[in-house]
């Protein structure tokens, strides 16, 4: 049950940063830890992505709904967007305004004899000013953590980087609408998820034998190594299983769309975690939502919480118990707890506390 | 039509707790968490935690139900101590490990940054050029364009 590696200190070594990508090794950290990393990087980040479209022309080839669906999985500059933007959601502006959405714009027609390509360099980001007041939510200083390009389309104008096509026109067909880009995370849509891959690889040599490599005549010849081999010594040939084993050693590489930079992507999927977790400690200081103030006891007293004696329940071996373990006489789940330190308020100054 | 909100998969609601706690009747030390909102991400990395702790007899979690935003955590200590402590000590340590940790990125990221500089895709050249993507395809003979008829 113990691993190997409990003590010591997580390591991590980036091999590879590109403006899109990271490749780095993870160490001492757990199978579980590591894909919980990957998981969070992959749909629990937020970043702004179009989610409402009113279009004002189409005579486009393509009907309006597959036009939106094209326009939502645009990546937009979403820098600092945990910061830079409230969820519409919690916004209390009508239905979208500066603080909780980007406004963007597109209107393109053709009018020559070519064929017409409308891509995300067409949509203009452009600010909300025909508003009237108290449409708008509550004022905030979100828009100042903005970034200069935030929820232009990735890449604009870049010629370095090719747009994304939307749709082809030719001569006397238009489009014309109006995008409201929203900041979300991709558990509800995929479109806001900031990495287009996440991938980690451990045990290059397969010797935990995590899978089972099929093979017609020779194992080592049909399953050439990767190049994460390199990094980890290789089995002898008369090597004895060891069932024991866990993995340790974790090859990621991060590749995002463009709307958030490796780094971030990286940085936030720690954070995010911590406050996942934190949360959680938070509920657990929460169960006793009634808690009086004054009330709190020390975390190890040996008191049964329940002040009728440790034979409720299992209470009788092990002083530490704390209370914890007896059934409690009402049944309910949110009061059950006296013992973790907060008396329950029903027992509120009944006797077995001396406040 | 009847599709729950998707935003309901990650969003607590008014009043809803994050955590629920059920103590096991038939176990001694054990008790079973409800944790709301959450899923494989925070269950599978708690449970291998506290099975890292040498005070767990049991540590398990599933998700009743994909459709069902929520996970269940079963915890059975040795008596030392109880499970509400033993998950909220799981919880510090693996924040701590992640603090540990984005120290440990940001230096090596900021030894990279040299290299190459980890931003957004470069948006150097903005405005610069012109807004219409330089149509491709051929030209249609202008004559028989339909426009014209």
């Amino acid at each position: 049950m113990q691993s190997t590696h409990d003590e010591l200190e997580p390591a991590v070594r980036i091999r590879d940063l590109k403006k899109d990508r990271v490749n780095f090794v993870l160490e001492n950290v757990d199978l579980a830890f590591a894909n919980s990393l990957r998981r969070v990087m992959m749909a629990d980040l937020p970043t702004i992505a179009i989610d409402l479209v009113e279009i004002q022309a189409n005579t486009t080839v393509l009907p309006d709904e597959f036009i939106a669906h094209r326009l939502g999985m645009v990546p937009l500059v979403s820098t600092n967007c945990d910061e830079g933007m409230r969820d519409n959601r919690d916004c209390t502006c009508l239905a979208a305004c500066q603080y909780c959405s980007i406004q963007l714009k597109l209107d393109v027609a053709c009018h020559n004899n070519t064929t017409m390509d409308i891509t995300s360099n067409h949509l203009e980001v452009s600010s909300y000013n025909d508003y009237e007041e108290g449409v708008e939510g509550e004022a905030g200083d979100e828009p100042t953590k903005r970034g200069e390009y935030f929820g232009h389309p990735v890449g604009k104008n870049d010629p370095d980087v090719p747009p994304i096509l939307i749709c082809k026109i030719r001569k006397g067909q238009e489009l014309k609408l109006r995008c409201i880009a929203k900041k979300g995370i991709a558990k509800e849509h995929a479109k806001w998820s900031p990495c287009s891959a996440v991938s980690f690889e451990y045990d290059p040599h397969n010797k935990l034998r995590h899978t089972t490599h099929w093979f017609e005549t020779d194992e080592r010849g049909e399953w050439p190594l990767g190049e994460n081999a390199s990094e980890e010594e290789k089995p002898r040939d008369d090597e004895v299983f060891d069932f024991n084993a866990k993995p340790n050693k974790f090859y990621f590489e991060v590749e995002t769309d463009g709307s958030l930079g490796p780094q971030e992507v990286v940085m936030q999927g720690l954070a995010e975690l911590q406050s996942k977790l934190a949360k959680i400690v938070l509920g657990l200081k929460k169960t006793e939502p009634d808690m009086l103030p004054g009330e709190r006891v020390e975390e190890t007293a040996p008191v049964d919480a329940w002040g009728t004696g440790a034979g409720a329940g299992w209470g009788g071996e092990g002083g530490g118990n704390a209370g914890w373990g007896s059934t409690s006489p009402r049944g309910a789940a949110t009061n059950a707890w006296g013992g973790g330190g907060w008396s329950s308020p029903t027992q509120a100054g009944t006797a077995g506390w001396s406040v | 039509m009847n599709a729950p909100n998707r935003h309901e998969a990650f969003v607590l609601e008014d009043n809803e707790k994050a955590l629920e706690v059920t103590e096991d009747t038939k176990i001694p030390n054990a008790a079973t968490f409800k944790i709301v909102k959450q899923d494989h991400t925070v269950g599978n990395m708690l449970r291998a935690q506290l099975l890292a702790m040498p005070e767990i007899l049991f540590a398990g979690y599933k998700v009743p139900h994909p459709l069902h935003p929520y996970f269940l955590i079963k915890i059975q200590t040795d008596g030392t101590v109880t499970p509400q402590a033993v998950l909220e000590q799981a919880c510090t340590k693996l924040i701590g490990t992640m603090s540990a940790l984005e120290g440990k990125f940001k230096r090596e990221f900021s030894f990279k940054d040299g290299e190459t500089h980890g931003g957004a895709v470069g948006m150097s050249n903005m405005g610069a050029e012109d807004p219409y993507g330089a149509g491709g395809g051929g030209a249609w003979s202008s004559q028989r364009d339909y426009l014209d008829f």
